[in-house]
């Protein structure tokens, strides 16, 4: 089933273990444009190069991926996974003409998902999830409509958004937007009504307490938005 | 930026500078435990696991849950918005004016999705 609730060193709320568990078992399921193989292997090198982060990425120890990914995906998945501070609009721009904006929002999606979870469980301190068993079946290949230029390296939702963007950044591949926003939603927002209130009551911490650890992390990565 | 708006909110004044200072409080209750533990985790630092012991010892099982928590999905929302190079919302370009140069942020690589980036230092 995965993230039992024995392995956390402290209790932790269950809709959080549930969110997680949803999530991870999706990485294994078809996607949109990677089958359950392909995405597994995507976690698994975004995973192995984020290991190793504090090295830099010519002193890497990669071995030949066990993958039969297209070399454009391999190079995503690490420098997504390891180097987020790094990535330009060039870069993704040549990423992308190899493997398509919809798969490389795939990716994306596949990778950060992982990272998420990892980080977390470095943070509780203990060692990471096993990667979930792949599944087979084919991908569902659907492109949704709506998508539009908003100034993104990657067509997103226009149609009738209200939200914040990041919130429609992986809206190309809808389903990798609902695997990682239900972490996003168990983890931090809480439901939409509570992330409007800028004073909290549905989580332990204080909002401000919340804040101040998102805007380090994001700082430490270097994150404009 | 969310941090400014929920001190306000709960009237504190909030130090923003803790934003890019190791081991700041920036005013906020238990701050320099939390972003020394969040600090910890990004950098995969030695000091983790006294960072760990410290959060947990300060601020209980469920606080220190919820830290942990929102240090694991931050580090995957930085690569949501790094990765697909999504402009940032009006709204917090304007409440973070002010600052932003200041700051440093500016001269950050996802700058230029928004339209506003320096030179790096």
């Amino acid at each position: 089933m995965g993230f039992d609730a024995g392995r956390f060193p402290v209790p932790v709320r269950e809709d959080l273990t549930t969110a997680l568990r949803r999530s991870w078992a999706d990485i294994g399921r078809p996607g949109t444009w990677w089958t359950g193989p392909e995405r597994v292997a995507i976690a698994a090198l975004a995973r192995a190069e984020r290991i190793q982060r504090n090295e830099p990425p010519w002193g890497r120890n990669r071995g030949e991926p066990d993958t039969a990914l297209p070399e454009k995906a391999i190079e995503a998945a690490r420098k997504i996974g390891a180097d987020p501070m790094h990535l330009d609009r060039e870069w993704a721009e040549g990423i992308i003409a190899e493997i398509g904006d919809a798969r490389y929002v795939e990716l994306a999606s596949v990778v950060v998902t992982t990272v998420a979870a990892d980080a977390f469980c470095e943070a509780m301190g203990i060692g990471p999830e096993p990667l979930p068993e792949p599944e087979a079946g084919e991908p569902t290949a659907e492109r949704p409509d709506g998508m539009g230029d908003i100034g993104a390296w990657v067509p997103v939702q226009v149609v009738d958004w209200k939200r914040a963007n990041v919130a429609r950044a992986l809206s190309l591949v809808p389903e990798g937007v609902r695997t990682f926003f239900r972490m996003v939603v168990a983890m931090y927002s809480g439901a939409a009504t509570d992330f409007e209130k800028m004073v909290w009551d549905h989580r332990p911490l204080s909002r401000p307490q919340v804040e101040l650890i998102a805007a380090r992390v994001s700082a430490l990565n270097q994150c404009f938005y | 930026m969310l941090l400014r708006a929920s001190s306000q909110a709960a009237g504190e004044e909030v130090d923003l500078s803790a934003a890019v200072e190791d081991a700041a409080d920036g005013g906020v209750e238990d701050g320099a435990v939390l972003t020394a533990f969040a600090e910890a985790v990004v950098r995969a630092a030695d000091g983790l696991d006294a960072a760990r012991a410290r959060a947990l010892e300060t601020l209980g099982p469920a606080k220190f849950v919820e830290a942990a928590a929102t240090v694991g999905i931050f580090n995957g929302l930085v690569r949501v918005a790094d990765s697909t190079g999504i402009p940032s919302d009006a709204m917090m370009l304007e409440s973070t004016a002010d600052v932003r140069g200041d700051l440093g942020f500016n001269r950050w690589a996802g700058a230029r999705a928004s339209g506003v980036a320096e030179a790096p230092a």
